[in-house]
């Protein structure tokens, strides 16, 4: 995972989509997956590739919740905050989560391990409440459960 | 008179020509398919609210106000997005409708402050006026709730500020800057609540991609764009129509006045060259007029070395009067002459010329157009029959393919580059020639389908080759050619551009330009459906301009490219009215029309109404009054607002020339380099101040109204008129329309103009006479003016102006969005945030080789001389080439250019000068004489 | 011989242990020198049982679960690679009442297949719907769909037929197929569980409506939320795309039709079609007003079938089988076969694809669903979504099919069916209404963008009695606004379950002790 912009790599990630200012949603993710942010470095070089300007990308960077300007701590923890899983107790499970890790929904702990943010269900309904940790999804996650995650992610 | 409120329609027109009929409240209404039910209700005088609407932008439906209610459909469908649908039955104003409208509206005021008594924008603020028409009267939400209320202001911009905090998120600002401007410089930041206006990344205005054309402040329904000078001064309270001052697009502007204090100038939506679009020039950049330098005084000197002395307009006037006739009486009838500015109205340039003409006794009368579009004219005239364009400016909405040649569009002229753009957006095809990579080669949302960036002053050949692929592929519009052209010239034109040496592969090696490329670029032009030719001085100011005209001349005719929307060969002229100053007669051998001074019959006229003996010999032209003055035969010349010493080639030579004359009149707004060779000035006035009309680049005859009487106290044509008098002339105009009448009385293309026609319908182009009673928008629409169109062979003669290995490099001008010309104007406004010192663009390649660094001083001489200015590297140019601006005096462009000229106009090679650069320590010699000089040349006793 | 072993590889089978069962399994069998070939399908949709696992005996497939990795060794000692008994045992699998009592169509091959396999695919009748296109030409195409009543299954429920119909006959150069699988609605995971269980289904939906119509060109709006389904789903566009069943000249049909797959990037309201359009263009997902619809003026601007997983997924069986066997299921308007989902607090949850009106929403938790997972009683119940009502435990007793529910100021949207006990605070649920409304809102219209936050802040005031009254009758404008005013279904129906609440639990809106004599002016 890369921690420092190569703007080398900003290009290569463009490409792989022709350049096509319709795919800038899709390049945005290559540039997620590549640097776990859109690198705020990233947008005028986008704007210039895709021949867009610097406004257009900023506007859709800033639009979706997946684009964050800054990587997230190493675990990156979503606890779903929609219907299902609060009927199965996910506003208590994301108390306790605030409690153990002593940050709120969309911070980081001081060590920058740990980043805690809300989701808007995963499609998991059936076996509530749901955790999404680094992209694998937990069912029917208790607090017990949520120690237990936070013991392996701090390994 | 009073605040001219233009209607607001709410969204634009329907195009359909198909009507139906809707009912609105009641009231029986006939409207074009297509059409909105707001704009429909507005037409049968039913005024919906609205705030995220306006008939300058597409439909959005973000505000919710303009809901109603439709016979037969549930829900309270947006009027502003609906079309009307035949027979349909709408209600405007139901109970249910009111309250939703007043819940809506108390929303919008739960998240904005409550501070109308003291906001700029009180008394104009579209939200004010909508909360009081919904009648809301409480927020029972309270102002305590989530809000906006503290986002700080943005002040970067110099002539608007930004404040967030009375922003309602209409988009309108966003959506004007896309569609209007086409800068995309604005977007929405964010979502929901939190979705807020911002330009570019968040940065502020003037760092961000913003132009500063005024669109979005033009578009702020509320106080969050506005001009500060709003802000400072509050609402205007009376405006005037009239004609922007800066280049040739002629943008209809609303000067909105507090007395005679201009508060702010709006661009004019039925201005029909800017349709209500603006430029940071025409819209902000106004405030010379008052700029403490202007000189208010009449002044005299006995020679050049002597300070000024302010003397009475009398004292001045006869004081040049008596030199001029004591240097004719010393040195004859032709030792004295004249020049009319561009910049002046065709009323003040008509009677200098007649001046020249009636109280000197000769034709030695010329105008700046010799500097820049005087090939214009001669080539256009020779092949087609018109010294003007063919189009007006809308013309280019249907095109299909736009070929921009020596033209930079998004900065000279930019509010019919903005038309363009949108054009552009529609899919036109484009084509650009031109040494550097301007912003319509590539920008956001624009990217020209070829670049020729071709070698400088190798237009004609590149011409050819595209008619010697027209011709040798078939691409010829016989047809239109044996129906409308000469056959004979057609016929030894085409053996012409056969020729090898018009080949794309021959031409290849002379332009630079990969000979595939100029293929496909001939091609995609020749089998356009339409395709449109626009040009600028990149076409003009070289040895060959007029050959170059002509050339495109003979191509749009071969393809059958002239007289029909969407096509013709279009200058794009650069000042506000260069069009205007040429059809006054400013030529020395032509009089008003483009009609020969050797004509007897044309002559005569003039003469019969100006009761004198004309000469008949043509006068001198710029350079030839240069090279008699230096030769000690042309003592005097009476200069109307044009700055010689600053814009014409080899200042060395100019100011020889001027140095070695007896009386030079400058009559000018200020005090600029050729007043520093001038015996007396005669202040002059702003556009602000006169009353008269302009001709745009589309021949377009637009009204120039004085909004505030002439700051130094007499209008320019009066000052003219007592000079001829002094001069024992007799001239005796009451009024500029008076003027006017006489033009059109001897002008056969304006005998149907008069200020009160103009007043009556706007604006009108010439022709506008008998036979074109409305003027007449595209030229040779049936036939050519002068008959058969003429094609004239464009062999190629190279300029003597060569690189080698002294001069490796070649320079070229032009100028940039912020500045104008010489400068006098935005030089002294706040557009100098923008670009505040001319710099030399060199190719990192160029830079690199000679170890310049960006930033670096460095010094470029040509075999003329040598200035010093700032490099700044970048791949604009082509390696080989390097550019500058001419904006600033004492960069002094022109030190090093060539007086090398047009063959058939004399209009100087500005834009081919072979140079050498080095980086440089110190202001070359030329630049340091000239700010001692400044001091000394200027001073003022009282 | 080597015995097939099933165990799925889907979300949440994958949550509550499928891989770890199945690496377990490949372990114990390895140990043991028995040879198993272990296949990851997709879910039978039975997630109450997950992770399920199944042995194929040659006969039958037998089930186990829900299992976990330590009882592994147990089921090899017990033999269920014969099939054996075992206390996890639940007998053939098509067997078990809870999905042998389902109407299975579009979900006929979830679960049974590998996923990935087009052989299976192909076995199992796949491709049949396309090639009776083929046969029928475009137009008869589109007349089987319309014959069948097939309706939007994102939550419209807009006639298939007539929308195909309309980009049939719209002229234009260029038309597509945009498939909504940005499935945001808490509740529902159908799209997900159909992507990830039986891709190729929604492949044939799309090349059948691209023939009918006339579009070459087919796009694929999936959430980010389903990373797995992301994967599965390219991975099936790369394989039939190798076996030429994307790409020119289809089967030698002369139709040209290839598929790209767009991920979203966190956004519920690009679910909303013609926001999903226009993030589709590489844009933000804001709302376009309508008209003009998307069939006419839709993505970059030319015609555009916008249709949801599920109702592209029903069309291949409706080519193969007839849209009149189809239209045989399901009462008046609402033909054919649901995929309700079970959620929440819900103790048998999972994906029962049943006809309309086949049984009222009470029989469906209650029978189905075994009640709540916590033992205590239904007090409410949200079907359809974030933005459809909550129905108290006393108005369970709905037919389940569209017109029914309109009736009762409900919906049943995409089918998600969210229980909740005793235990749930409704001024808090509708509280959250507002929130997620205010959370998501492109922004783009005023009564959503301000209306919701406003929403929030009303119902604060409300619960703490702060000017009760006056702060009710406001929040019942204020939804009036949202309802009248706003742009699209996101502001336009938040107000649902805000007011089923106010209207089924008034009681929850009381925190404190009445004092509005107090408060209230």
């Amino acid at each position: 995972m890369l921690t420092k912009y190569d703007a080398a790599i900003g290009t290569e990630i463009i490409q792989s989509f022709e350049a096509r200012p319709e795919m800038l949603v899709q390049i945005l993710h290559g540039f997620l997956e590549r640097f776990r942010c859109v690198p705020p470095e990233a947008v005028p070089q986008i704007a210039d590739e895709l021949n867009l300007s610097r406004a257009d990308i900023h506007g859709v960077v800033s639009f979706y919740h997946d684009f964050r300007a800054q990587p997230p701590g190493e675990t990156l923890i979503k606890i779903c905050q929609a219907e299902s899983c609060q009927a199965m107790g996910s506003r208590a499970l994301t108390a306790h989560a605030r409690e153990v890790l002593g940050i709120g929904l969309n911070e980081t702990t001081p060590d920058g391990n740990i980043t805690l943010e809300p989701v808007y269900c995963l499609g998991n309904c059936a076996c509530s409440p749901a955790v999404m940790v680094n992209g694998s999804v937990l069912g029917r996650v208790d607090e017990a459960d949520f120690d237990r995650l936070l013991d392996e992610a701090r390994g | 008179m009073s605040l001219l409120k233009e209607p607001d329609l709410g969204t634009p027109a329907s195009p359909s020509t198909e009507l139906v009929n809707v009912d609105i409240d009641g009231i029986r209404t006939q409207v074009p398919a297509g059409t909105t039910v707001m704009r429909a209700a507005r037409a049968a005088g039913i005024d919906i609210p609205k705030l995220c609407a306006t008939d300058k932008l597409a439909p959005f439906g973000s505000c919710r106000l303009c809901l109603i209610e439709i016979e037969g459909r549930k829900g309270y469908p947006a009027s502003c997005t609906t079309p009307v649908a035949d027979g349909m039955q709408v209600h405007t104003q139901t109970d249910e409708i009111a309250k939703l409208r007043r819940n809506v509206m108390e929303l919008y005021i739960s998240d904005h402050p409550l501070d109308c008594l003291t906001c700029s924008a009180n008394g104009d603020c579209e939200l004010q006026d909508m909360a009081g028409a919904v009648g809301l009267r409480e927020v029972r939400y309270g102002m305590e709730g989530a809000n906006h209320l503290d986002t700080p202001v943005d002040d970067s911009n110099p002539y608007f500020s930004f404040d967030p905090s009375k922003c309602i998120v209409c988009s309108r600002c966003v959506r004007a800057c896309d569609e209007v401007q086409g800068t995309y410089a604005l977007t929405i930041e964010g979502r929901g609540f939190d979705a807020k206006v911002v330009a570019s990344t968040g940065e502020n205005f003037l760092d961000s991609e913003c132009v500063s054309c005024g669109a979005c402040v033009q578009a702020c329904p509320t106080a969050t764009l506005m001009e500060k000078t709003v802000i400072d001064q509050g609402q205007p309270e009376h405006s005037v129509l009239t004609t922007c001052a800066y280049c040739g697009v002629g943008c209809s502007f609303k000067a909105e006045m507090k007395g005679d204090q201009v508060i702010r100038m709006t661009p004019y939506k039925d201005g029909q060259a800017n349709h209500g679009h603006s430029c940071v020039k025409g819209r902000f950049a106004w405030g010379y007029a008052s700029h403490r330098e202007r000189v208010m005084d009449p002044m005299i000197r006995e020679s050049i070395d002597d300070p000024w002395r302010k003397v009475s307009w009398d004292e001045a006037i006869q004081f040049a009067a008596d030199r001029f006739k004591a240097l004719q009486e010393q040195y004859g009838r032709k030792s004295v002459g004249g020049i009319t500015s561009s910049r002046c109205t065709n009323e003040e340039v008509f009677i200098v010329q007649k001046l020249v003409r009636a109280a000197f006794g000769n034709n030695n009368v010329d105008t700046c157009a010799r500097v820049c579009h005087s090939p214009t004219g001669y080539g256009l005239k020779q092949t087609l029959g018109t010294s003007a364009g063919t189009q007006p400016f809308d013309s280019v909405m249907d095109a299909d393919v736009i070929v921009v040649i020596g033209a930079n569009p998004t900065e000279g002229h930019p509010v019919f580059a903005s038309q363009m753009k949108r054009r552009l957006r529609q899919g036109a095809n484009l084509i650009i020639v031109d040494p550097r990579k301007i912003d319509l080669v590539r920008s956001p949302h624009v990217q020209a389908d070829y670049h020729l960036p071709l070698r400088p002053g190798t237009n004609v050949p590149m011409i050819n080759a595209f008619s010697h692929v027209v011709v040798s592929e078939g691409f010829t519009d016989d047809a239109y050619i044996a129906e409308r052209c000469d056959r004979d010239s057609f016929e030894a034109w085409k053996a012409c551009v056969l020729k090898e040496e018009n080949s794309p592969e021959v031409v290849s090696r002379v332009t630079g330009v990969p000979a595939e490329d100029i293929r496909n670029a001939a091609r995609l032009y020749a089998s356009a459906d339409r395709g449109a030719i626009y040009y600028g001085l990149g076409v003009t100011e070289h040895s060959q301009g007029s050959t170059m005209v002509m050339g495109m001349a003979n191509l749009a005719m071969a393809t059958g490219n002239i007289g029909y929307s969407g096509c013709g060969v279009n200058p794009l002229r650069g000042q506000n009215n260069v069009q205007g100053s040429c059809d006054m007669g400013s030529f020395p051998h032509e009089l008003a029309g483009y009609r020969p001074v050797g004509d007897d019959a044309v002559r005569g006229a003039f003469e019969t109404r100006w009761g004198i003996d004309l000469d008949p010999e043509p006068g001198f032209r710029i350079p030839n009054m240069f090279d008699a003055a230096i030769a000690g035969t042309y003592k005097g010349m009476y200069i109307q607002g044009e700055d010689l010493a600053q814009s014409d080639p080899n200042t060395q030579h100019v100011e020889a020339a001027l140095s070695s004359m007896e009386c030079i009149v400058v009559q000018d707004l200020f005090l600029n380099e050729t007043a520093k060779f001038a015996h007396v000035f005669l202040p002059g006035t702003s556009f602000l101040e006169k009353d008269g009309t302009f001709i745009n680049a589309e021949r377009r005859i637009n009204r120039v109204r004085p909004v505030m009487a002439p700051r130094q106290g007499k209008a320019e044509w009066l000052i003219t008129q007592e000079l001829a008098q002094a001069l024992g002339y007799p001239m005796n105009y009451e009024t500029e329309a008076e003027i006017m009448d006489e033009i059109a009385a001897l002008t056969p293309s304006f005998s149907g103009v008069s200020f009160q026609f103009l007043d009556r319908v706007g604006s009108v182009q010439w022709p506008c006479n008998d036979s074109a009673p409305m003027g007449t928008p595209i030229m040779h629409i049936d036939n050519f003016v002068r008959g058969k169109g003429l094609f004239v062979e464009t062999d190629y003669v190279p300029t003597e102006e060569r690189s080698n290995r002294k001069f490796p490099l070649l320079l070229t001008t032009g100028r940039t969005l912020a500045q104008y010309n010489v400068g006098a104007q935005t030089r002294r406004t706040d557009n100098v945030v923008w670009y505040h010192e001319d710099l030399l663009e060199v190719h990192p390649h160029d830079a690199e080789t000679r170890g310049i660094r960006d930033g670096d001083l460095v010094s470029l001489h040509s075999r003329k001389g040598e200035i010093t200015l700032r490099a700044t590297i970048t791949k604009r140019v082509t390696p080989g080439v390097v550019y500058t601006t001419f904006h600033n005096p004492e960069t002094g462009a022109n030190v090093v250019t060539t007086e090398y000229s047009d063959w058939a106009t004399n209009c100087p090679e500005y834009k081919v000068t072979a140079v050498e650069i080095a980086p440089a320590t110190h202001r070359s010699e030329w630049q340091q004489e000239f700010t001692e000089r400044a001091g000394r040349r200027k001073q003022i006793v009282d | 011989m080597t015995t097939r072993i099933f165990i799925p590889r889907e979300t949440s089978a994958i949550s509550l242990g499928a891989d770890q069962l199945a690496d377990a399994v490949a372990a114990a069998a390895a140990s043991r020198k028995v040879s198993v070939e272990i296949v990851r399908n997709g879910s039978r949709g039975m997630t109450w049982l997950e992770p399920l696992l199944e042995v194929d005996t040659g006969s039958d497939r037998i089930a186990y679960g829900p299992l976990t990795a330590d009882v592994v060794d147990e089921l090899f000692d017990g033999g269920f690679l014969a099939g054996n008994k075992h206390p996890l045992c639940l007998g053939p699998t098509q067997h078990i009442p809870w999905l042998a009592e389902q109407e299975r169509w579009t979900f006929q091959r979830c679960g049974i297949n590998d996923p990935l396999s087009l052989d299976e695919y192909v076995a199992h009748g796949g491709f049949s719907g396309l090639a009776k296109a083929f046969e029928v030409g475009p137009q008869k195409a589109i007349a089987e769909v319309t014959e069948s009543g097939l309706r939007g299954r994102g939550g419209a429920g807009f006639p298939t037929g007539i929308k195909w119909q309309t980009v049939a006959d719209t002229m234009a150069d260029q038309k597509y197929i945009a498939c909504n699988a940005d499935e945001g609605d808490s509740g529902t995971f159908s799209d997900r569980m159909l992507m990830e269980g039986d891709p190729f289904t929604l492949i044939e939906g799309m090349l059948i409506a691209g023939f009918a119509v006339g579009a070459t060109r087919g796009y694929v709006y999936l959430r980010s939320e389903y990373p797995l389904a992301r994967e599965l789903f390219s991975k099936a566009l790369t394989l039939a795309r190798q076996r030429g069943w994307l790409g020119t000249d289809i089967e030698g049909s002369g139709f040209d039709f290839d598929i790209e797959l767009h991920i979203g990037a966190g956004s519920y309201v690009c679910g909303e079609e013609t926001a999903m359009l226009d993030s589709l263009e590489g844009k933000a997902g804001v709302v376009r007003y309508k008209p003009p619809l998307p069939a006419i003026e839709g993505l970059f601007g030319k015609p555009t079938v916008v249709n949801n997983v599920v109702t592209l997924a029903s069309v291949p069986n409706i080519l193969a089988l007839g849209g009149k066997r189809y239209a045989e299921l399901g009462v008046d308007r609402s033909r054919g076969t649901l995929a309700f989902q079970l959620a929440g607090n819900i103790r048998r949850g999972g994906l029962i694809e049943v006809p309309f009106g086949a049984m009222t929403l009470r029989e469906l938790i209650v029978d189905w669903g075994g009640g709540t997972m916590s033992g205590r009683p239904i007090r409410a119940v949200q079907i359809g979504g974030p933005l459809g009502a909550y129905l108290p435990a006393s108005k369970l007793d709905l037919p389940l099919d569209y017109e029914a529910f309109s009736e009762a100021e409900a919906m049943i949207g995409h089918g998600g069916i969210v229980v909740f006990d005793d235990t749930v605070d409704m001024a808090e649920q509708a509280r959250f209404a507002m929130e997620f409304c205010a959370v998501e809102s492109c922004g783009k219209c005023t009564p959503c963008r301000i209306g919701s936050v406003r929403g929030v802040e009303v119902i604060d005031r409300i619960v703490v009695n702060d000017h009760r009254d006056a702060n009710l009758e406001l929040l019942d404008e204020l939804c009036d606004t949202m309802v009248n005013g706003s742009l699209c279904a996101m502001g336009g129906m938040t107000p649902f379950p805000v007011r089923s609440a106010l209207k089924y639990f008034s009681e929850d809106f009381t925190r404190v002790a009445n004092d509005g004599a107090g408060v209230a002016t």
